[in-house]
């Protein structure tokens, strides 16, 4: 299959659809949570080199906080997304597709050492790029996927035409492709649309131009049941 | 059922359940002070219709705006339903008090395995280094054995007094979890290939540690070494063969993953022993406290052992004894 959708059957038995993300904007999520890990270590350098010696051992623990917890505080608290990872609409799911916890947050981001190995994490690249859903070593181990977060679309409405019966039954396939039309009219433009609409002769029923796609959207009308 | 007549139906419950995911996404404090758009705990019921909906939408070929609206809604229920975190505090408290010990012990045959490859060649090299010297230029070069002597060779006439000042001591504290914790972490995620690594890392440690106590007790300095070490020595050493265990543990899943899948095996294996990790963290911890704070005091030499052996001994007898009484 050449399509990475994943799908998911939740206990309700709905199926949820997920959307693994590959290596490049991974990558850039990760180059810019580094940035941000890197600035926020700068800005550490001048606040605990007031504290003498003992600043130093401060730095030291924020170093090691932020090399291994980072991830692991944004993706539990945060909706399973880094800064990095939000930017680019990416975040953390199980591969059940329910948010991760803990358990699973902090394996995922312990295996990064063997991820990163043996240089500029050799083995994560190498591991992603063979992965069927693009996991790099830690999410194999701990169960995760790093899928593309949908904004809920807005429903547009389908533009107020008088609905006209067709002349016989309409079949499955059909439906389905009257009711695609008549959402995205509105954003074609009407040479496109009577284009489209010459393609199906039977249905525009000898009326061409302008006519033929106006009787599309108008059939689309009556299949969602409205009766104006 | 036409599609118009249906999105009129349950028009209002969809918006209901919008306003809700939006009013879920608030900070506490925020979420405080308004009114939910309905009480939390007809959330489920509201969702499992919504489940309902949506699968009625995508078997009467509604639009596919519709279908797609409804399956946004669905699956950032599902989120919310099913992302909802058990009590973290009660969950800590409980692992602490019996569940770690009861990991550990459910591992113990790995346990031991990380034991060996750490104490034998600790203990082989002390014997070797007792036997021919030179044999510690093996692993150190003579320029960082001098520089460890140096370390331990101060005078124990000053008994009573502080080693250094405290800000120094929270430095080393700093030093000791960046580098104790990371470490231990490495170990457990080097066990990725096969365990390799994490044999690599316990064995080396231990010729190590075998090469400097024999060269400090050859030196004469064995009583200021002991009395450093012996106080953390319970908790660290304990910690990094645990994390060995760990390691060793997901190197075995991939060799022999059993009846799962590899990456089941290991995802599987992973999810038993995050939380031993998770506690040889803490433990790691507590070892650099003491290490930074307590350690370099410069105490009488049977203060430090007494303290130091029941140091050792509480990691012990956690592990033999607590949790025992809800199973195992």
């Amino acid at each position: 299959m050449l399509d990475t959708l994943r799908h998911v059957t939740t206990p309700e038995l709905i199926e949820l659809q997920l959307r693994p993300a590959g290596l490049l904007p991974r990558s850039l999520a990760w180059t810019i949570d580094f940035l941000i890990r890197m600035a926020l270590l700068l800005c550490l350098i001048p606040l605990t080199s007031g504290l003498g010696r003992a600043g130093g051992g401060l730095w030291l623990l924020a170093y090691f906080l932020l090399d291994w917890f980072y991830p692991v505080f944004f993706e539990v608290w945060r909706q399973g997304a880094t800064p990095g990872k939000k930017a680019l609409g990416l975040m953390v799911v199980n591969d059940n597709g329910t948010p991760v916890g803990w358990g699973a947050s902090f394996s995922r981001n312990l295996l990064r050492v063997a991820d990163m190995l043996p240089m500029a994490y050799g083995c994560g690249l190498v591991t992603m790029l063979c992965h069927q859903e693009f996991r790099r070593l830690g999410d194999i181990v701990a169960g995760t996927l790093v899928v593309y977060r949908e904004k809920p679309v807005a429903l547009p409405a389908l533009e107020k035409t008088a609905a006209i019966a067709p002349t016989e039954p309409l079949d499955r396939a059909t439906q389905r492709a009257l009711l695609a039309f008549a959402e995205r009219a509105a954003s074609l433009t009407p040479a496109r649309q009577e284009e489209l609409a010459s393609l199906l002769p039977q249905l525009s029923q000898g009326s061409y131009g302008p006519q033929g796609a106006a009787r599309l959207l108008g059939l689309a009308s009556h299949l969602i049941g409205r009766r104006t | 059922m036409k599609q118009d007549t249906f999105e009129l139906h349950h028009r209002q419950d969809w918006a209901a359940f919008e306003t809700w995911l939006t009013y879920a996404a608030l900070p506490l404090r925020q979420r405080n002070a308004q009114q939910p758009p309905f009480p939390a705990h007809e959330l489920p019921q509201r969702y499992r219709h919504l489940c309902q909906q949506l699968a009625l939408a995508r078997d009467r070929d509604y639009s596919l705006s519709l279908v797609e609206r409804l399956h946004a809604l669905v699956q950032q229920g599902h989120d919310l339903l099913y992302g909802a975190q058990g009590n973290l505090g009660q969950r800590v408290w409980r692992y602490a008090a019996g569940g770690f010990a009861r990991d550990v012990r459910r591992e113990r045959w790995w346990v031991l395995a990380a034991a060996l490859l750490l104490f034998g060649p600790q203990l082989t090299m002390m014997l070797a280094v007792h036997l021919k010297p030179d044999l510690a230029y093996l692993i150190l070069d003579p320029q960082q054995l001098s520089q460890i002597e140096h370390m331990y060779s101060h005078e124990v006439k000053n008994l009573g007094q502080v080693a250094r000042e405290a800000s120094t001591d929270f430095q080393m504290f700093g030093f000791y979890i960046f580098n104790n914790v990371s470490i231990a972490f490495r170990c457990f995620a080097g066990g990725i290939s096969a365990g390799l690594l994490t044999i690599f890392a316990l064995v080396h440690n231990g010729l190590f540690f075998g090469v400097i106590e024999m060269r400090l007790i050859q030196a004469g300095l064995a009583e200021n070494f002991h009395s450093f070490v012996i106080g953390h020595s319970g908790f660290e050493m304990g910690a990094i063969v645990l994390s060995g265990a760990a390691g060793l543990r997901l190197g075995f899943a991939v060799l022999a993953p059993g009846q799962r899948t590899r990456s089941a095996a290991l995802a599987h294996t992973a999810r038993s022993l995050i939380g031993m990790v998770c506690g040889l963290a803490v433990m790691l911890v507590i070892a650099a406290l003491i290490e930074a704070f307590w350690s370099p005091l410069r105490l009488a030499f049977p203060i430090k052992l007494g303290v130091g052996s029941l140091l050792i001994l509480t990691p012990l007898l956690y592990f033999l004894f607590a949790g025992r009484r809800d199973g195992s």
